[in-house]
Protein backbone atom coordinates (compact mmCIF):
# COMPACT_ATOMS: atom_id res chain seq x y z
CA UNK A 1 0.00 0.00 0.00
CA UNK A 2 3.07 2.45 0.68
CA UNK A 3 4.26 1.87 -2.69
CA UNK A 4 0.65 2.65 -3.73
CA UNK A 5 1.33 5.65 -2.01
CA UNK A 6 4.63 6.92 -2.39
CA UNK A 7 3.81 6.23 -6.68
CA UNK A 8 0.42 8.79 -6.17
CA UNK A 9 2.86 11.49 -4.71
CA UNK A 10 5.38 11.24 -7.10
CA UNK A 11 2.74 11.33 -10.16
CA UNK A 12 1.55 14.82 -8.30
CA UNK A 13 5.46 16.14 -7.06
CA UNK A 14 7.63 14.61 -10.15
CA UNK A 15 5.20 16.74 -12.84
CA UNK A 16 4.05 20.65 -12.48
CA UNK A 17 0.54 19.23 -11.29
CA UNK A 18 1.35 19.41 -7.21
CA UNK A 19 2.92 23.12 -8.22
CA UNK A 20 1.11 24.90 -10.54
CA UNK A 21 -2.10 23.82 -8.08
CA UNK A 22 -0.02 25.10 -5.47
CA UNK A 23 0.42 28.64 -7.37
CA UNK A 24 -3.42 28.80 -7.74
CA UNK A 25 -3.61 28.05 -4.28
CA UNK A 26 -1.54 30.81 -3.07
CA UNK A 27 -3.03 33.65 -6.03
CA UNK A 28 -6.37 33.37 -4.77
CA UNK A 29 -5.26 33.74 -1.36
CA UNK A 30 -2.97 36.19 -2.31
CA UNK A 31 -5.88 38.45 -3.60
CA UNK A 32 -8.00 37.87 -0.40
CA UNK A 33 -4.96 38.62 1.85
CA UNK A 34 -4.63 41.85 0.01
CA UNK A 35 -8.50 42.69 -0.17
CA UNK A 36 -8.01 42.37 3.88
CA UNK A 37 -5.24 44.57 4.31
CA UNK A 38 -6.80 46.96 1.86
CA UNK A 39 -9.81 46.88 3.79
CA UNK A 40 -7.83 47.29 7.01
CA UNK A 41 -10.18 49.06 9.78
CA UNK A 42 -7.85 52.29 10.89
CA UNK A 43 -8.94 52.14 14.28
CA UNK A 44 -8.33 48.90 15.16
CA UNK A 45 -6.16 47.12 12.54
CA UNK A 46 -7.48 43.96 12.34
CA UNK A 47 -8.79 41.28 10.21
CA UNK A 48 -8.98 37.47 10.14
CA UNK A 49 -7.44 34.74 8.30
CA UNK A 50 -10.49 32.15 9.01
CA UNK A 51 -12.31 34.89 7.23
CA UNK A 52 -10.28 34.58 3.95
CA UNK A 53 -10.97 30.87 4.24
CA UNK A 54 -14.63 31.38 4.66
CA UNK A 55 -15.26 34.48 2.35
CA UNK A 56 -13.64 32.66 -0.54
CA UNK A 57 -14.84 28.89 -0.26
CA UNK A 58 -16.08 29.73 -3.54
CA UNK A 59 -12.36 29.64 -5.40
CA UNK A 60 -10.94 27.35 -3.39
CA UNK A 61 -13.54 24.99 -3.93
CA UNK A 62 -12.79 24.46 -7.82
CA UNK A 63 -9.29 23.23 -7.08
CA UNK A 64 -10.19 20.10 -5.40
CA UNK A 65 -11.85 18.50 -8.40
CA UNK A 66 -8.92 19.34 -10.36
CA UNK A 67 -6.66 17.49 -7.72
CA UNK A 68 -9.20 14.51 -7.73
CA UNK A 69 -9.95 14.02 -11.18
CA UNK A 70 -7.32 11.94 -12.23
CA UNK A 71 -7.46 9.03 -9.03
CA UNK A 72 -9.22 6.51 -11.25
CA UNK A 73 -9.92 7.45 -14.18
CA UNK A 74 -6.55 7.93 -15.59
CA UNK A 75 -5.92 4.75 -14.30
CA UNK A 76 -8.73 2.87 -16.13
CA UNK A 77 -8.28 5.13 -19.71
CA UNK A 78 -4.63 4.21 -19.24
CA UNK A 79 -4.86 0.62 -18.74
CA UNK A 80 -3.26 0.37 -15.45
CA UNK A 81 -6.30 -0.04 -13.51
CA UNK A 82 -5.58 -4.32 -14.34
CA UNK A 83 -2.38 -4.27 -12.82
CA UNK A 84 -3.65 -2.58 -9.51
CA UNK A 85 -6.54 -5.13 -9.47
CA UNK A 86 -5.01 -7.78 -10.11
CA UNK A 87 -2.27 -7.37 -7.65
CA UNK A 88 -2.64 -8.43 -4.13
CA UNK A 89 -3.74 -5.08 -3.01
CA UNK A 90 -7.39 -5.22 -1.94
CA UNK A 91 -9.72 -2.76 -3.58
CA UNK A 92 -10.10 -0.59 -0.68
CA UNK A 93 -6.11 -0.73 0.31
CA UNK A 94 -6.04 1.12 -3.30
CA UNK A 95 -8.51 3.93 -2.43
CA UNK A 96 -7.13 4.55 0.90
CA UNK A 97 -3.55 4.91 -0.57
CA UNK A 98 -4.87 7.26 -3.33
CA UNK A 99 -6.92 9.04 -0.99
CA UNK A 100 -3.69 9.44 1.90
CA UNK A 101 -1.80 10.81 -1.24
CA UNK A 102 -4.25 13.46 -2.80
CA UNK A 103 -4.38 14.79 1.27
CA UNK A 104 -0.87 14.85 1.73
CA UNK A 105 -0.76 16.82 -1.83
CA UNK A 106 -4.12 19.18 -0.11
CA UNK A 107 -1.42 19.59 2.87
CA UNK A 108 1.35 20.78 1.31
CA UNK A 109 -0.63 23.52 -0.32
CA UNK A 110 -1.86 24.48 3.00
CA UNK A 111 1.44 24.69 4.27
CA UNK A 112 2.34 27.16 1.64
CA UNK A 113 -0.30 29.21 2.45
CA UNK A 114 1.13 29.80 5.91
CA UNK A 115 3.39 32.00 4.29
CA UNK A 116 1.16 34.78 5.07
CA UNK A 117 0.12 34.49 8.66
CA UNK A 118 3.74 34.46 9.12
CA UNK A 119 4.89 37.04 7.75
CA UNK A 120 2.06 39.01 9.08
CA UNK A 121 3.72 37.65 13.00
CA UNK A 122 6.69 38.88 11.72
CA UNK A 123 5.13 42.64 11.47
CA UNK A 124 2.55 41.70 13.72
CA UNK A 125 0.05 39.89 16.10
CA UNK A 126 -1.38 36.80 14.98
CA UNK A 127 -3.46 34.58 17.23
CA UNK A 128 -2.26 31.45 16.13
CA UNK A 129 -4.62 29.22 18.16
CA UNK A 130 -7.31 30.31 16.60
CA UNK A 131 -5.48 30.31 13.44
CA UNK A 132 -4.79 26.90 13.95
CA UNK A 133 -8.23 25.80 14.62
CA UNK A 134 -9.26 27.37 11.31
CA UNK A 135 -6.45 25.57 9.60
CA UNK A 136 -8.00 22.40 10.83
CA UNK A 137 -11.04 22.70 10.02
CA UNK A 138 -10.26 23.86 6.46
CA UNK A 139 -8.15 20.97 6.01
CA UNK A 140 -10.80 18.34 7.00
CA UNK A 141 -13.12 20.37 4.87
CA UNK A 142 -10.78 19.70 2.07
CA UNK A 143 -10.68 15.36 2.82
CA UNK A 144 -14.22 15.29 2.42
CA UNK A 145 -14.01 16.92 -0.92
CA UNK A 146 -11.74 14.73 -1.90
CA UNK A 147 -13.17 11.96 -1.22
CA UNK A 148 -16.32 12.92 -3.17
CA UNK A 149 -14.14 13.86 -6.28
CA UNK A 150 -12.12 10.55 -6.25
CA UNK A 151 -15.52 9.02 -5.74
CA UNK A 152 -16.68 11.02 -9.24
CA UNK A 153 -13.45 10.05 -10.38
CA UNK A 154 -14.10 6.36 -10.33
CA UNK A 155 -17.03 5.85 -12.12
CA UNK A 156 -15.79 7.80 -15.60
CA UNK A 157 -13.23 6.99 -18.07
CA UNK A 158 -12.58 10.39 -18.61
CA UNK A 159 -10.34 12.78 -15.88
CA UNK A 160 -11.80 16.19 -17.62
CA UNK A 161 -15.64 14.58 -16.85
CA UNK A 162 -14.57 13.82 -13.63
CA UNK A 163 -13.50 17.35 -12.99
CA UNK A 164 -17.02 18.77 -14.14
CA UNK A 165 -18.86 16.57 -12.07
CA UNK A 166 -16.84 17.63 -9.32
CA UNK A 167 -17.13 21.26 -10.16
CA UNK A 168 -20.96 20.73 -10.50
CA UNK A 169 -21.41 18.35 -7.12
CA UNK A 170 -18.85 21.12 -5.14
CA UNK A 171 -21.51 24.66 -6.86
CA UNK A 172 -24.40 22.49 -5.29
CA UNK A 173 -22.49 21.94 -1.76
CA UNK A 174 -21.86 25.72 -2.05
CA UNK A 175 -25.42 26.60 -2.94
CA UNK A 176 -26.36 23.96 0.15
CA UNK A 177 -24.48 26.47 2.17
CA UNK A 178 -26.17 29.60 1.04
CA UNK A 179 -29.22 28.46 1.22
CA UNK A 180 -28.44 27.33 4.68
CA UNK A 181 -28.50 31.32 5.81
CA UNK A 182 -31.74 32.21 3.95
CA UNK A 183 -34.46 33.36 5.71
CA UNK A 184 -36.29 30.65 3.65
CA UNK A 185 -34.53 27.88 5.75
CA UNK A 186 -34.91 29.83 8.68
CA UNK A 187 -38.38 30.20 8.59
CA UNK A 188 -38.79 26.60 8.94
CA UNK A 189 -36.78 25.16 12.14
CA UNK A 190 -36.89 21.69 11.32
CA UNK A 191 -35.65 22.33 7.17
CA UNK A 192 -32.94 24.72 9.32
CA UNK A 193 -31.18 21.93 11.11
CA UNK A 194 -31.31 19.46 8.23
CA UNK A 195 -29.69 21.74 6.09
CA UNK A 196 -27.18 23.37 8.29
CA UNK A 197 -26.23 19.83 9.58
CA UNK A 198 -25.35 18.81 5.74
CA UNK A 199 -23.48 22.04 5.53
CA UNK A 200 -19.84 22.21 5.10
CA UNK A 201 -19.54 25.51 5.22
CA UNK A 202 -21.48 25.71 8.01
CA UNK A 203 -19.41 23.56 9.82
CA UNK A 204 -16.01 25.15 9.19
CA UNK A 205 -17.85 28.50 10.77
CA UNK A 206 -17.60 27.26 14.01
CA UNK A 207 -13.55 25.92 13.27
CA UNK A 208 -13.25 29.79 11.62
CA UNK A 209 -14.59 31.06 15.14
CA UNK A 210 -11.17 29.17 16.67
CA UNK A 211 -14.39 26.86 17.96
CA UNK A 212 -12.82 22.95 18.09
CA UNK A 213 -16.31 20.90 18.37
CA UNK A 214 -15.63 17.61 18.52
CA UNK A 215 -19.10 16.96 16.46
CA UNK A 216 -17.95 18.76 13.88
CA UNK A 217 -14.80 16.67 13.51
CA UNK A 218 -16.99 13.50 13.84
CA UNK A 219 -19.15 14.40 10.75
CA UNK A 220 -16.00 15.19 8.52
CA UNK A 221 -14.59 11.94 9.49
CA UNK A 222 -17.90 10.04 8.98
CA UNK A 223 -18.43 11.51 5.73
CA UNK A 224 -15.06 11.06 4.70
CA UNK A 225 -15.18 7.27 6.02
CA UNK A 226 -18.74 6.89 3.98
CA UNK A 227 -17.71 8.58 0.47
CA UNK A 228 -14.73 6.13 0.46
CA UNK A 229 -16.96 3.20 1.36
CA UNK A 230 -18.48 4.24 -1.27
CA UNK A 231 -15.62 4.78 -3.74
CA UNK A 232 -15.01 1.08 -3.12
CA UNK A 233 -18.08 -0.06 -3.69
CA UNK A 234 -18.39 1.90 -6.65
CA UNK A 235 -14.90 0.19 -8.32
CA UNK A 236 -16.07 -3.37 -7.36
CA UNK A 237 -19.36 -2.66 -8.73
CA UNK A 238 -17.66 -2.00 -12.10
CA UNK A 239 -15.82 -5.05 -12.23
CA UNK A 240 -18.71 -6.95 -11.83
CA UNK A 241 -21.28 -4.95 -14.21
CA UNK A 242 -18.33 -4.00 -17.22
CA UNK A 243 -19.62 -4.08 -20.80
CA UNK B 1 -1.43 -25.37 -11.19
CA UNK B 2 -4.51 -24.01 -11.95
CA UNK B 3 -8.43 -25.21 -12.37
CA UNK B 4 -10.75 -23.53 -14.32
CA UNK B 5 -14.33 -25.30 -13.68
CA UNK B 6 -17.55 -24.58 -15.39
CA UNK B 7 -16.32 -21.09 -16.06
CA UNK B 8 -19.36 -18.55 -17.01
CA UNK B 9 -19.13 -14.66 -17.64
CA UNK B 10 -22.16 -12.42 -19.08
CA UNK B 11 -21.67 -8.83 -20.01
CA UNK B 12 -24.76 -8.19 -19.06
CA UNK B 13 -26.74 -10.45 -20.94
CA UNK B 14 -24.37 -11.26 -23.77
CA UNK B 15 -22.52 -14.08 -22.42
CA UNK B 16 -18.92 -13.94 -23.62
CA UNK B 17 -17.85 -17.41 -21.53
CA UNK B 18 -19.91 -20.22 -21.82
CA UNK B 19 -19.28 -22.94 -19.50
CA UNK B 20 -15.26 -23.61 -20.07
CA UNK B 21 -13.26 -26.00 -18.38
CA UNK B 22 -9.37 -26.56 -18.51
CA UNK B 23 -6.72 -26.67 -16.50
CA UNK B 24 -3.10 -25.60 -16.70
CA UNK B 25 -0.85 -28.23 -15.79
CA UNK B 26 2.88 -27.72 -13.60
CA UNK B 27 5.29 -26.67 -15.77
CA UNK B 28 3.76 -26.57 -19.15
CA UNK B 29 2.54 -23.72 -21.75
CA UNK B 30 -0.60 -23.34 -22.26
CA UNK B 31 -1.55 -21.75 -26.13
CA UNK B 32 -4.76 -20.28 -26.04
CA UNK B 33 -6.38 -20.41 -29.07
CA UNK B 34 -9.36 -18.12 -30.64
CA UNK B 35 -10.27 -15.58 -33.62
CA UNK B 36 -10.72 -12.01 -31.93
CA UNK B 37 -13.57 -11.55 -29.53
CA UNK B 38 -13.85 -15.60 -28.62
CA UNK B 39 -13.47 -14.65 -24.90
CA UNK B 40 -9.59 -15.43 -24.33
CA UNK B 41 -9.05 -11.71 -23.22
CA UNK B 42 -12.23 -12.43 -20.88
CA UNK B 43 -10.87 -15.27 -19.70
CA UNK B 44 -7.63 -14.46 -18.63
CA UNK B 45 -8.64 -11.44 -16.99
CA UNK B 46 -10.95 -13.49 -15.02
CA UNK B 47 -8.00 -16.14 -13.83
CA UNK B 48 -5.64 -13.16 -13.01
CA UNK B 49 -9.00 -11.72 -10.82
CA UNK B 50 -9.47 -8.28 -12.95
CA UNK B 51 -13.09 -8.98 -13.51
CA UNK B 52 -15.30 -11.42 -10.98
CA UNK B 53 -16.82 -14.55 -13.32
CA UNK B 54 -20.88 -14.85 -13.26
CA UNK B 55 -20.53 -18.53 -12.27
CA UNK B 56 -18.04 -21.64 -12.23
CA UNK B 57 -14.41 -21.57 -9.93
CA UNK B 58 -11.23 -20.81 -10.83
CA UNK B 59 -8.12 -22.46 -7.77
CA UNK B 60 -4.82 -21.14 -8.66
CA UNK B 61 -2.47 -22.91 -6.73
CA UNK B 62 -4.84 -24.36 -4.51
CA UNK B 63 -6.51 -20.90 -4.07
CA UNK B 64 -9.72 -19.60 -4.86
CA UNK B 65 -9.37 -16.86 -7.19
CA UNK B 66 -12.56 -15.09 -5.46
CA UNK B 67 -12.43 -16.64 -2.07
CA UNK B 68 -8.51 -15.93 -1.26
CA UNK B 69 -8.15 -13.77 -3.55
CA UNK B 70 -4.62 -11.72 -2.02
CA UNK B 71 -2.86 -15.33 -1.80
CA UNK B 72 -4.12 -16.43 -5.34
CA UNK B 73 -2.84 -13.42 -6.69
CA UNK B 74 0.40 -13.31 -5.26
CA UNK B 75 0.95 -16.61 -7.59
CA UNK B 76 0.35 -14.79 -11.12
CA UNK B 77 1.86 -13.03 -13.25
CA UNK B 78 -0.27 -11.17 -15.73
CA UNK B 79 0.48 -9.29 -18.88
CA UNK B 80 -2.86 -8.24 -20.24
CA UNK B 81 -3.23 -7.26 -23.83
CA UNK B 82 -2.25 -3.81 -23.13
CA UNK B 83 0.76 -3.65 -21.00
CA UNK B 84 0.22 -1.54 -17.75
CA UNK B 85 2.68 0.74 -17.67
CA UNK B 86 2.60 4.25 -16.27
CA UNK B 87 3.83 6.77 -19.28
CA UNK B 88 5.21 9.34 -16.87
CA UNK B 89 7.54 7.08 -14.65
CA UNK B 90 10.82 5.81 -15.63
CA UNK B 91 11.21 1.85 -16.65
CA UNK B 92 13.14 1.01 -13.21
CA UNK B 93 10.88 3.24 -11.20
CA UNK B 94 7.64 1.45 -12.16
CA UNK B 95 8.93 -1.73 -11.74
CA UNK B 96 10.45 -0.56 -8.74
CA UNK B 97 6.58 0.11 -7.89
CA UNK B 98 4.92 -3.51 -8.91
CA UNK B 99 7.66 -4.96 -7.06
CA UNK B 100 5.93 -2.46 -4.13
CA UNK B 101 2.26 -3.53 -4.72
CA UNK B 102 3.04 -7.17 -5.38
CA UNK B 103 4.76 -7.47 -1.91
CA UNK B 104 7.84 -8.16 -2.89
CA UNK B 105 10.41 -7.66 0.30
CA UNK B 106 12.34 -4.87 0.45
CA UNK B 107 15.39 -6.92 0.05
CA UNK B 108 14.93 -9.10 -2.96
CA UNK B 109 13.31 -5.91 -5.15
CA UNK B 110 16.66 -4.57 -7.01
CA UNK B 111 17.81 -8.46 -7.35
CA UNK B 112 14.19 -9.32 -8.81
CA UNK B 113 14.44 -6.18 -10.97
CA UNK B 114 17.60 -6.75 -12.40
CA UNK B 115 16.79 -10.11 -13.49
CA UNK B 116 13.46 -9.25 -15.01
CA UNK B 117 15.22 -6.33 -16.78
CA UNK B 118 18.09 -9.10 -17.62
CA UNK B 119 15.73 -11.38 -19.53
CA UNK B 120 13.79 -9.05 -20.98
CA UNK B 121 16.72 -6.84 -22.45
CA UNK B 122 15.56 -3.62 -20.83
CA UNK B 123 18.55 -2.77 -18.90
CA UNK B 124 19.48 0.03 -21.01
CA UNK B 125 16.06 1.66 -20.98
CA UNK B 126 15.73 1.99 -16.74
CA UNK B 127 16.24 5.46 -16.89
CA UNK B 128 14.24 6.06 -19.97
CA UNK B 129 10.54 7.46 -19.61
CA UNK B 130 8.24 4.93 -19.96
CA UNK B 131 5.89 7.31 -22.17
CA UNK B 132 9.18 7.77 -25.05
CA UNK B 133 9.49 4.29 -25.65
CA UNK B 134 8.32 2.18 -28.76
CA UNK B 135 5.59 -0.03 -28.92
CA UNK B 136 7.97 -3.13 -28.55
CA UNK B 137 9.74 -1.66 -25.67
CA UNK B 138 6.68 -1.24 -23.77
CA UNK B 139 5.37 -4.76 -24.16
CA UNK B 140 8.47 -5.85 -22.86
CA UNK B 141 8.36 -3.59 -19.66
CA UNK B 142 4.94 -4.87 -19.25
CA UNK B 143 6.31 -8.57 -19.38
CA UNK B 144 9.11 -7.72 -16.75
CA UNK B 145 6.39 -6.89 -14.84
CA UNK B 146 4.39 -9.90 -14.74
CA UNK B 147 7.93 -11.86 -13.78
CA UNK B 148 8.15 -9.77 -10.53
CA UNK B 149 7.61 -11.33 -7.27
CA UNK B 150 8.64 -14.56 -8.69
CA UNK B 151 4.97 -15.98 -9.74
CA UNK B 152 4.71 -19.13 -10.56
CA UNK B 153 1.83 -19.31 -12.85
CA UNK B 154 2.32 -16.02 -15.89
CA UNK B 155 -0.74 -15.27 -17.91
CA UNK B 156 0.21 -13.90 -20.82
CA UNK B 157 -2.56 -11.86 -23.57
CA UNK B 158 -1.14 -11.94 -26.79
CA UNK B 159 2.74 -10.87 -25.89
CA UNK B 160 3.90 -10.91 -29.55
CA UNK B 161 1.65 -8.42 -30.83
CA UNK B 162 2.98 -5.32 -31.95
CA UNK B 163 6.45 -6.47 -31.76
CA UNK B 164 8.81 -7.09 -34.58
CA UNK B 165 10.17 -10.46 -35.98
CA UNK B 166 13.16 -10.71 -34.09
CA UNK B 167 11.70 -9.67 -30.89
CA UNK B 168 8.66 -11.91 -31.55
CA UNK B 169 11.24 -15.17 -31.57
CA UNK B 170 13.22 -13.33 -28.74
CA UNK B 171 9.74 -13.36 -26.88
CA UNK B 172 9.40 -17.07 -28.00
CA UNK B 173 12.73 -17.84 -26.35
CA UNK B 174 11.98 -16.26 -23.10
CA UNK B 175 8.97 -17.79 -22.68
CA UNK B 176 10.46 -21.18 -23.68
CA UNK B 177 13.19 -20.72 -21.08
CA UNK B 178 10.64 -19.94 -18.12
CA UNK B 179 8.70 -22.72 -18.46
CA UNK B 180 11.46 -24.24 -16.66
CA UNK B 181 9.85 -22.63 -13.48
CA UNK B 182 6.77 -21.10 -14.00
CA UNK B 183 3.15 -22.89 -15.61
CA UNK B 184 2.29 -20.13 -18.44
CA UNK B 185 -1.09 -19.67 -20.14
CA UNK B 186 -0.94 -17.85 -23.61
CA UNK B 187 -3.27 -16.55 -25.60
CA UNK B 188 -2.95 -15.63 -29.34
CA UNK B 189 -5.21 -15.64 -32.85
CA UNK B 190 -2.01 -16.43 -34.52
CA UNK B 191 -1.60 -20.53 -34.76
CA UNK B 192 2.16 -20.67 -35.57
CA UNK B 193 2.55 -18.28 -32.97
CA UNK B 194 1.21 -20.76 -30.89
CA UNK B 195 2.38 -24.10 -32.28
CA UNK B 196 5.92 -22.43 -31.23
CA UNK B 197 5.94 -22.72 -28.15
CA UNK B 198 2.87 -24.43 -26.51
CA UNK B 199 2.49 -28.28 -25.42
CA UNK B 200 -1.21 -28.23 -25.88
CA UNK B 201 -3.88 -25.41 -27.13
CA UNK B 202 -7.06 -24.99 -26.23
CA UNK B 203 -9.36 -23.64 -28.57
CA UNK B 204 -11.84 -21.44 -28.11
CA UNK B 205 -14.40 -19.72 -30.01
CA UNK B 206 -17.66 -17.78 -29.42
CA UNK B 207 -16.91 -18.15 -25.29
CA UNK B 208 -17.10 -22.40 -25.80
CA UNK B 209 -14.70 -24.91 -26.13
CA UNK B 210 -14.20 -26.44 -28.98
CA UNK B 211 -10.70 -28.70 -28.78
CA UNK B 212 -8.42 -29.56 -26.28
CA UNK B 213 -5.15 -31.48 -27.66
CA UNK B 214 -1.71 -31.64 -27.83
CA UNK B 215 -0.04 -29.61 -30.55
CA UNK B 216 1.48 -32.34 -31.99
CA UNK B 217 -2.24 -33.60 -33.05
CA UNK B 218 -2.40 -30.32 -34.46
CA UNK B 219 0.92 -31.05 -36.72
CA UNK B 220 -0.31 -34.22 -37.87
CA UNK B 221 -4.03 -33.17 -38.63
CA UNK B 222 -2.89 -30.58 -40.71
CA UNK B 223 -1.41 -32.50 -43.16
CA UNK B 224 -3.89 -33.78 -45.80
CA UNK B 225 -2.73 -37.55 -46.88
CA UNK B 226 -4.54 -38.10 -50.42
CA UNK B 227 -3.97 -34.70 -52.00
CA UNK B 228 -0.99 -33.61 -53.92
CA UNK B 229 -0.11 -30.33 -54.33
CA UNK B 230 1.62 -29.25 -57.91
CA UNK B 231 3.62 -26.36 -59.37
CA UNK B 232 3.63 -26.90 -63.23
CA UNK B 233 4.88 -25.39 -66.29
CA UNK B 234 2.46 -25.64 -69.44
CA UNK B 235 -1.12 -25.37 -70.72
CA UNK B 236 -3.67 -25.18 -67.89
CA UNK B 237 -6.21 -26.86 -70.19
CA UNK B 238 -3.50 -29.84 -70.98
CA UNK B 239 -2.74 -30.33 -67.49
CA UNK B 240 -5.95 -30.83 -66.72
CA UNK B 241 -7.05 -33.22 -69.13
CA UNK B 242 -3.74 -35.42 -68.62
CA UNK B 243 -4.22 -35.74 -65.09
CA UNK B 244 -7.90 -36.17 -65.32
CA UNK B 245 -7.08 -39.04 -67.67
CA UNK B 246 -4.81 -40.99 -65.34
CA UNK B 247 -6.82 -43.78 -63.05
CA UNK B 248 -7.10 -42.59 -59.35
CA UNK B 249 -6.79 -39.12 -59.66
CA UNK B 250 -10.21 -37.19 -58.53
CA UNK B 251 -10.76 -33.73 -58.30
CA UNK B 252 -8.20 -31.04 -59.31
CA UNK B 253 -8.96 -27.83 -57.60
CA UNK B 254 -7.17 -24.81 -56.32
CA UNK B 255 -5.58 -23.86 -59.98
CA UNK B 256 -3.26 -20.53 -59.13
CA UNK B 257 -1.14 -18.65 -61.55
CA UNK B 258 1.95 -18.65 -60.82
CA UNK B 259 3.91 -16.72 -63.69
CA UNK B 260 3.09 -16.65 -67.73
CA UNK B 261 2.25 -20.59 -68.17
CA UNK B 262 3.02 -22.08 -64.99
CA UNK B 263 -0.10 -22.87 -62.59
CA UNK B 264 -0.17 -24.53 -59.45
CA UNK B 265 -2.74 -27.20 -58.71
CA UNK B 266 -4.22 -29.60 -55.70
CA UNK B 267 -4.73 -32.96 -57.08
CA UNK B 268 -7.00 -35.72 -54.98
CA UNK B 269 -5.19 -39.21 -55.24
CA UNK B 270 -6.60 -42.40 -53.97
CA UNK B 271 -3.31 -43.58 -52.82
CA UNK B 272 0.10 -42.26 -52.77
CA UNK B 273 1.63 -44.63 -55.39
CA UNK B 274 -0.12 -42.63 -58.61
CA UNK B 275 2.21 -39.60 -57.93
CA UNK B 276 5.09 -41.64 -59.99
CA UNK B 277 2.69 -41.88 -62.90
CA UNK B 278 1.39 -38.82 -62.62
CA UNK B 279 4.73 -36.94 -62.65
CA UNK B 280 5.83 -39.60 -66.09
CA UNK B 281 2.98 -38.31 -67.66
CA UNK B 282 3.23 -35.07 -67.51
CA UNK B 283 6.97 -35.01 -68.15
CA UNK B 284 6.21 -37.48 -71.37
CA UNK B 285 3.41 -35.24 -72.40
CA UNK B 286 6.34 -31.72 -72.60
CA UNK B 287 5.34 -30.32 -69.75
CA UNK B 288 7.87 -29.70 -66.92
CA UNK B 289 6.92 -30.24 -63.34
CA UNK B 290 8.51 -27.16 -60.98
CA UNK B 291 7.36 -29.15 -57.45
CA UNK B 292 5.25 -31.98 -55.86
CA UNK B 293 4.30 -32.24 -52.34
CA UNK B 294 1.98 -33.74 -50.20
CA UNK B 295 -0.55 -30.93 -49.59
CA UNK B 296 -1.13 -29.73 -45.96
CA UNK B 297 -3.67 -27.35 -45.02
CA UNK B 298 -1.96 -24.07 -43.94
CA UNK B 299 -2.60 -22.45 -41.07
CA UNK B 300 -5.17 -20.52 -41.44
CA UNK B 301 -7.21 -22.94 -43.04
CA UNK B 302 -6.99 -25.19 -40.10
CA UNK B 303 -8.06 -22.16 -37.73
CA UNK B 304 -10.55 -21.46 -39.96
CA UNK B 305 -12.18 -25.07 -39.85
CA UNK B 306 -11.82 -24.77 -36.22
CA UNK B 307 -13.41 -21.63 -35.32
CA UNK B 308 -16.48 -21.79 -37.85
CA UNK B 309 -17.62 -25.19 -35.65
CA UNK B 310 -20.30 -24.74 -34.08
CA UNK B 311 -20.54 -28.43 -32.30
CA UNK B 312 -17.83 -29.60 -29.19
CA UNK B 313 -15.56 -31.54 -30.38
CA UNK B 314 -12.67 -33.68 -27.97
CA UNK B 315 -9.39 -33.55 -30.24
CA UNK B 316 -8.62 -31.91 -33.03
CA UNK B 317 -8.51 -35.05 -35.16
CA UNK B 318 -12.44 -35.44 -34.66
CA UNK B 319 -12.45 -31.69 -35.58
CA UNK B 320 -10.59 -31.67 -38.39
CA UNK B 321 -12.19 -34.86 -40.12
CA UNK B 322 -15.03 -33.49 -40.80
CA UNK B 323 -16.70 -33.82 -44.26
CA UNK B 324 -14.70 -33.01 -47.22
CA UNK B 325 -17.36 -30.43 -48.34
CA UNK B 326 -17.12 -28.36 -44.97
CA UNK B 327 -12.84 -28.27 -45.27
CA UNK B 328 -13.01 -27.09 -49.24
CA UNK B 329 -15.29 -24.27 -48.17
CA UNK B 330 -12.59 -21.55 -47.10
CA UNK B 331 -10.82 -22.55 -50.15
CA UNK B 332 -13.48 -22.21 -52.73
CA UNK B 333 -14.22 -18.85 -51.13
CA UNK B 334 -10.69 -17.84 -51.99
CA UNK B 335 -11.17 -18.98 -55.72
Amino acid sequence: MFSLYKKELQSFFFSPFAYVLTALFMFIFSLAFALQIGNLDSNTLKFSFPNIFYNNFFYFIFIIPILTMRSFADERRGGTEVLLISSPLSVFKIVMAKFFAIATVFLFMLAFSLFFPIVTAINGEVMWSSLICAYIGFYFWGLACIALGMLLSSLTEYAIIAAILGEIIMEGLLFLDNFALTSLVAAYPALDSIVKWFSLQHRFYYFAQGMFRLEDLIFFLSAIAVVLAWTTIAIEKRRWSRA
Amino acid sequence: MVEIKNLTKYYGRNPAVRGIDFEIRDNEILGFLGPNGAGKSTTMNIIAGFLPSTGGTVIVNGFDITEQAAQAKKCIGYLPEIPPVYPDMRVEEYLNFVAGIKGVKKADRKQQIESAMERLRITDMRKRLIRNLSKGYKQRVGFAQALLGNPKILILDEPTVGLDPSQVIEVRNLILDLKKDHSIIFSSHILAEVSAVCERVVIINKGEIMAIDTIENLRKSMVSKNQLSLKVEGDKDKVVRLLKDIRGVGDITDINFISTGVYTYKVEIETEDIRKEILSVLVANDCGVMEVSMATLDLEQVFMKLTTQTQKRSSLEELLDESPADADEPDNKEE
